[in-house]
């Protein structure tokens, strides 16, 4: 942990030697990043519900799938931008150093430009939770800090998938923006409004139902079972399976060679 | 038993065949074509503790898939390499804490930032003990002349502080073994000349192993005792370089200035050349030492200066790839 | 011209290496096809009344644009150009008797042409296969497919012209991630990428009706369904040549301009 908050001051520091580009870069992200909001306001201009779910509820969702996809980014930069690591030779200097190697990987990237939608995420969110009427209690305080990190843990889990498979080649990486940007394209709508076969993938194969479905009906009063208030917690164990892959793909890596 | 100890070790890589123009780029679009390529074939050495080895060989030898394996990246195909009482690819994590490694032409160094932070991050990386990490980069800083650039980030060094930044990077934790893969490419003479220098008094003083590859003969010279040529994968010689400069080095280059037409005829001599104020000679000084070949030219002409040189260590390098055909 | 012709072969042959890429591309581009086409029809169920566009145009239009795709999305990068720019590498270029805005634009349409080459038929396949109302339909008429072709090729040429111009400007700028990114998804949006223009607010549409983007594949897909008709299409084929010409003339000027501060900066 030391050393991961060590690597984040490094990578801060050689981001500020270039002021000026941080700054306008910054600024220019925050208006790119406005494009995916669009969508949504221009059809709710046009509508008034998507399978009775409100603009608001649907900016909920999205910001919160929104925040955790540009934690992720943020902070774990090294797992997403992965193939780099392994196609500029990089990913050899960490074999030779004996700290884990998720956590070296963690280490070698940070993208503060990425702050950016994570702060727009946040303002989105707070305009969502205020024109919202929500009947707050204590649980529903800790459903929605469930609901925030299990975004950050799936966009993890999706990340390290997709690492893995750099391991077996760094071509096709395209397909990784199906399970991140498709995904997150799916999940900024609750994911009920789409047809049962959907809803099951994104429950049992890829869990974003988990992240702002379930809890999101319960949170905004359209369901009342508890289970549903602690759905989140599921993608938890989502990781396991992620990591296990992740170490099968770097034995690999070690015979086949890059 | 051996320091390091690599036992007939392989690797073979699957690549793609590809070849040009558009009707091939679409064959290859449905149908791909694979070759096996055998990188390193059935390759052993040994390696004593404190020895400095050079592993030469051109380009696409096999040089650094060797360093690869030998530093636990890679895995054989088969074979076995042991160092210090390690299995490099099997025992990663805990064999690496005993290695550096520099690759001359990669960088381990932050780019934007002074190399002293990359430093303090490598303390965290090899949990390095507080007085043991200020020791040791003091010493390195010291002995690397680093003083003044510890503190600039890296990308406004040259080259050659950098790779001096490199090297005092991969040894704070004080390893038993240091790789170097061409670490003086693309150096100026005086960095070439403090990289060799502490290389040099690094094995003395501490008896760290040193493993360099390299395609300056220069390098090895001044550094190496013994070296192990490698070509196609195989290992075609391994050796002092003394020994094989012996075998190679019967060639003598004389120059000889004179006013006078030369006419020599005899065994050993490979080659003549006229050159502006006289005339140039390749000797086989097996078949004609020099003095009998300048006594025979000294009766026909009168010789104003002489001037002999030693076949230079690229050209035996040169001639051993062609004697091996590769 | 027979040179930056085999300028364009070449990266259309390496382009065609990347068949992994190209697999992956398709798998991607269906994905969102579907998903775009689930939001909007779970949109239509659960909306009665005024819609600017017909159900079927509106998925054809979905269809085409993710056909499209690896042609038409304005946010793209040519990573050697990029790095020639930013290496400093340009004077290499400069010492190439060619001229370098040609040089990248056909660089740029070839990659683009490869690109979409291989992806646009598995997808264009699969689209009319699918069940109603998933599928993309037949063209409203003979005509109407024949002006979608047309203003679709004049469309790659202004796509093109417009993605070099962006990598002229950065030439300028240095920074391939502040103006450049900007710029690129601003056009991509008034394009009609994220959504279609029709959907756009109203102020929003005017805004987009003069400028050159909605010209790129807007007009091809939306003739291609009828939701524009033919004669106003043939307007749109002047409008298109007009905004590429304009186009083409600023990037020569501006990339002309750059070289020169290049070239006193001693690269």
């Amino acid at each position: 942990m030391k050393l991961y908050i060590k690597s984040l001051k490094l990578h801060l520091k050689s981001m500020l030697e270039y002021k000026a580009s941080f700054i306008i870069s910054f600024l220019s992200q925050i208006l790119v990043f406005f494009s995916y909001y669009f969508i949504i306001l221009a059809l709710f201009d046009k509508f008034d519900n998507i399978k009775g779910f409100t603009l608001y509820e649907v900016l909920l969702c999205f910001s919160i799938i929104q925040f955790g996809y540009a934690f992720c980014e943020t902070f774990a930069r090294g797992v997403d931008q992965f193939d780099n690591l392994i196609i500029r030779g990089d990913f050899d200097r960490l074999l030779l150093r004996p700290k884990p190697l998720i956590l070296q990987v963690l280490c070698s990237d940070a993208d503060y430009i990425k702050l950016s939608r994570l702060i727009q995420a946040i303002i989105v969110m707070v305009i969502a939770l205020l024109k919202l009427n929500i009947s707050w209690n204590l649980l529903k305080v800790f459903t929605l800090i469930f609901m925030i990190l299990s975004s950050i843990v799936i966009f993890f889990g999706i990340f390290l998938l997709a690492a893995s498979y750099c391991f077996i080649t760094v071509q096709g990486l395209e397909v990784r923006n199906v399970f991140t940007d498709g995904g997150k394209h799916m999940a900024q709508y609750p994911i009920g409004i789409f047809k049962k076969g959907i809803v099951y993938f994104f429950t049992f194969v890829i869990p974003y139902a988990f992240v702002n479905y379930y809890p999101l009906l319960y949170f905004i009063g359209k369901e009342n079972n508890l289970i549903y208030a602690f759905s989140p917690l599921l993608t938890f164990i989502y990781l396991i399976p992620c990591f296990l892959i992740f170490k099968l793909g770097l034995k690999r890596y070690s015979s086949v060679g890059s | 038993m051996s320091f390091i100890e690599v036992n007939n070790i392989s690797k073979t890589f699957k690549v793609q065949k590809r070849s040009g123009g558009l009707k091939n780029a679409i064959k290859a679009f449905f149908k791909r074509e694979y070759k096996y390529v055998n990188a390193v074939q059935n390759v052993s050495f040994k390696v004593k503790k404190g020895e400095i080895v050079g592993y030469i060989g051109p380009n696409g030898a096999g040089k650094s898939t060797t360093i690869k394996m030998l530093s636990g990246i890679l895995t054989p195909t088969s074979g076995k390499i042991k160092v210090d009482g390690f299995i490099p690819y099997e025992q990663r994590e805990k064999y690496v804490r005993n290695i550096g490694v520099v690759f001359g032409q990669r960088s381990q160094l932050w780019w934007d930032i002074p190399a002293m932070d990359s430093f303090e991050l490598l303390k965290d990386i090899y949990d390095i003990p507080d007085e043991v990490y200020e020791e040791n980069k003091n010493s390195l800083i010291r002995k690397l002349n680093l003083e003044e650039i510890v503190n600039v980030p890296v990308r406004q060094l040259s080259l050659g502080q950098r790779m001096r930044c490199e090297i005092a990077a991969s040894l704070l934790h004080s390893p038993k073994i240091l790789f170097l893969d061409e670490p003086t490419i693309g150096l100026d003479a005086t960095s070439k000349k403090i990289v060799r220098d502490f290389i040099k008094k690094l094995n003395n003083e501490k008896k760290i192993t040193v493993i360099l590859t390299t395609h300056d003969m220069s390098d090895i010279e001044a550094l190496a005792k013994r070296i192990i040529l490698i070509g196609k994968g195989k290992v075609l010689y391994d050796g002092s370089l003394k020994k094989l400069k012996n075998l190679y080095d019967n060639n003598k280059y004389i120059t000889i200035s004179t006013k006078y037409k030369i006419n020599i005829k005899h065994k050993g001599i490979i080659s003549k050349e006229k050159v502006h104020d006289g005339y140039k000679f390749i000797i086989d000084s097996k078949l004609i030492n020099i003095s009998d070949f300048l006594s025979k030219v000294s009766k026909s002409a009168e010789i104003d200066d002489v001037e002999i040189e030693n076949e230079n260590i690229d050209n035996i390098i040169v001639k051993l790839y062609e004697e091996y055909e590769i | 011209m027979k040179f930056y012709i085999s300028y364009f072969k070449l990266r259309f042959i390496t382009g065609l290496q990347y068949r992994t890429a190209a697999i992956a591309g398709v798998a991607t581009q269906l994905f969102f096809g579907l998903v775009y086409i689930m939001v909007y029809l779970a949109f239509y169920d659960s909306n009665s009344g005024g819609v600017p566009m017909s159900e079927s145009s509106l998925v054809s239009y979905l269809w085409l644009n993710q056909i499209f795709f690896s042609l038409i999305y304005m946010f793209y990068k040519d990573k050697e150009i990029f790095d020639i720019i930013k290496n400093g590498n340009i004077a290499y270029e400069l010492i190439r008797p060619k001229k370098i805005y040609f040089m990248w634009f056909f660089k740029i349409i070839g990659q683009r042409l490869s690109n979409v080459t291989l992806r646009c038929l598995p997808v264009l396949i699969i689209a009319i296969i699918m069940p109603k109302p998933y599928n993309l339909s037949a063209p409203e008429s003979l005509l109407s497919f024949l002006m979608f072709v047309v203003t679709l090729i004049i469309g790659t040429l202004l796509m093109t012209a417009i993605i070099t111009l962006y990598h002229v400007i950065t030439l300028r700028t240095l920074n391939e991630k502040g103006i450049t990114n900007l710029f690129m998804s601003l056009s991509d949006i008034l394009a009609g990428g994220a959504v279609p223009i029709p959907f756009f607010p109203l102020f929003l549409q005017r805004i987009a009706n003069v400028l050159p983007f909605r010209y790129i594949f807007d007009l091809p897909f939306r003739l291609y369904s009828g939701n524009v008709s033919v004669s106003d299409g043939l307007n749109g084929i002047v409008i298109q040549l007009i905004w590429f010409l304009i186009i083409v003339i600023i990037g020569n000027l501006l990339l002309k301009k750059s070289l020169k501060k290049v070239i006193v900066q001693g690269g």
